[in-house]
């Protein structure tokens, strides 16, 4: 029981980092590949306040937050004005930097050893991992509303219109840099603070959380789900995430000798769920609007 | 409003493309701005709106007395200052409908803002949703596309589009970079009415780069001729016509 209440709480932990996801990219078009990056050092930044100082967990999460706003400005002030593939790189090495970081800076972070424990912020006895979990879903259901709100406003009307043509839309008077900028550090520095929220669930922390495959999973999700709709992140994970990790993962029946072919599997399966969806429905499992009453409407291709 | 240029100059690996010595946009309410393929004419409005920059040289931008100097702008800061163009190359949003497109662009950027959603524009600042659904009302019905709740599908729709997202913006002064390049004859004219109509009843101020000579013999109080990157010859649309090197340069009479 309470590893699947494990499993679903890191399932929300993805579902929220998709639907961040689903701003920064899916609206903003954002190419943002270092999601593990901004959420490991969420994770450790807890981590490191609250077990090596011994700061209140809020307190860590607050401190977090401010550190990570620094680090979201400076990476977007480098990175926003690049192409699409220059900041896919650029974003890509800002994590794999944070986790060299995490294993060569051991006076701080125990380096391979891991870092524990982290206890969770409140303690209900037997309901504390439950009450845990609903806090989780408190967080995905607040993203979700702010989404729906997004996409109904002019925010949301020229967060596209940069997507499809910045230089036009800067044209017509609109800080298009700008915008973006400071919708880049809000959703990194809530990516972050995702992770902070992960470090409970974890308890122990090691360098080996911190590997692209967080990033790669999230970006599946998004393009199955659907990039441009607004409930895209939500089925984008259920079918990865909690399809492949939960479900079968822990309860398809797998004769032991086979068990370390599941992982590999997985992988091979999103490839080809992945490939399918591209070839067939490129737009995702649900394309834009197709939950929403709005004018906007998939376009003809 | 008066756009003032001086010593501008514009090079691509050290070959100068613009050498402006001076010129002076806005003194009349429709001015012409003619030349040969090549002369200039969209690279000097991409410096004026600031979508390019400027080897060296100085655009002065007068509002009200108020004088603006353009080279310490970014092109969104041009733009709100009332100064945009309409574009020769079919530039469009993908994702918009007509209708939201011509929204996006009368909405004012106070309204777009992270703040607003917290703290609504003061009321003055803020233009109101009736009064922008309105002038979007009122472009549809004045101009016919196939579907304004659709998408701009044709290249024609496209370009219509992208002249009344400029005009419903209500800009001080509008440079309108080859407007009926792509454009069927009637909507040209339909647009140009609109333009002068415009240019009576707000004072706007429009710049016209055509190829089309009758439309800037007809619409033009002032016309400025421009070759190989510099103004030759400035002066109203009759002393342009029987200017000789005007003739030479582009008209093609001997």
């Amino acid at each position: 029981m309470s590893y699947l209440i494990f499993s679903l709480s890191l399932l929300l932990v993805y579902v929220a980092l998709t639907q961040l996801l689903h701003v920064q990219f899916g609206m903003l078009g954002i190419p943002n590949f270092g999601i593990v990056g901004f959420w490991g050092l969420g994770m450790y930044g807890v981590g490191v306040f609250n077990v090596q100082y011994s700061v209140p967990f809020l307190l860590s999460l607050i401190l977090t937050g401010v550190l990570i706003t620094l680090v979201a400005f400076v990476l977007g002030r480098l990175t926003l004005r690049l192409n699409g593939q220059d900041m896919v790189c650029a974003t890509l090495a800002f994590s794999a930097i944070t986790s060299l970081l995490v294993i060569s800076e051991k006076w701080l972070t125990n380096g391979v050893v891991g870092l524990g424990t982290i206890k969770y912020p409140f303690d209900f006895g037997k309901a504390t991992e439950f009450s845990y979990m609903m806090l989780l879903v408190l967080v995905v259901a607040g993203f979700q509303y702010v989404i729906q709100q997004l996409h109904r406003s002019d925010l949301g009307r020229l967060m596209f219109a940069i997507r499809d043509n910045e230089e036009l839309a800067s044209s017509l008077g609109k800080n298009a840099y700008g915008t973006k900028l400071q919708l880049f550090v809000v959703t990194s520095v809530l990516m972050g603070l995702l992770g902070g929220l992960s470090a409970p669930l974890n308890q122990f922390l090691t360098p080996n959380m911190l590997v692209p495959g967080v990033t790669f999973t999230v970006w599946i999700a998004l393009i199955l789900g659907g990039k441009e709709n607004r409930l895209g992140a939500m089925l984008g994970v259920v079918v990865t995430f909690g399809l492949f990790d939960i479900l079968i993962e822990t309860y398809l029946p797998v004769p032991a000798e086979h068990a370390m072919l599941v992982p590999n599997f997985k992988l091979f399966l999103y490839g080809a769920v992945l490939i399918g969806v591209l070839l067939y429905r490129p737009q995702g499992m649900l394309a834009q609007g197709a939950s929403g009453s709005d004018a906007r409407r998939v376009r003809p291709l | 409003m008066k756009l003032t240029v001086k010593n501008l100059v514009k090079s691509y690996h050290q070959r100068p493309v613009l050498n402006l010595a001076s010129a002076t946009f806005g003194t009349y309410s429709v001015e012409g701005l003619i030349g040969p393929n090549g002369a200039g004419k969209s690279t000097l409005m991409g410096l004026l709106t600031r979508r390019i920059g400027a080897t060296t040289g100085t655009i002065n931008f007068e509002v009200s007395g108020k004088n603006h100097d353009l080279c310490e702008k970014q092109s969104f800061e041009v733009a709100q200052l009332g100064l945009i163009k309409t574009n020769q190359r079919i530039q469009n949003f993908e994702s918009l409908t007509i209708r939201e497109s011509l929204r996006l662009a009368a909405t004012p950027a106070e309204n777009e803002s992270l703040v607003s959603w917290f703290k609504k524009p003061a009321a003055d600042a803020a233009t109101s949703a009736e009064d922008i659904e309105s002038r979007v009302d009122h472009y549809l019905d004045k101009f016919t596309f196939a579907d304004p709740d659709g998408y701009a599908k044709s290249a024609g729709e496209k370009k219509l589009l992208d002249i009344l997202r400029c005009l419903i913006f209500k800009p001080r002064m509008l440079l309108m970079d080859e407007p009926t390049a792509g454009l069927p004859e009637d909507v040209t004219r339909q647009v140009m009415d609109e333009i002068a109509e415009q240019s009576r009843n707000n004072k706007m101020r429009i710049v016209v780069v055509e190829h089309d000579l009758e439309l800037i013999w007809s619409v033009c109080e002032y016309v400025h001729f421009l070759s190989d990157g510099e103004m030759l010859f400035q002066g109203t649309p009759d002393e342009v016509k029987s200017n000789h090197f005007v003739a030479e340069k582009y008209l093609g009479v001997s």
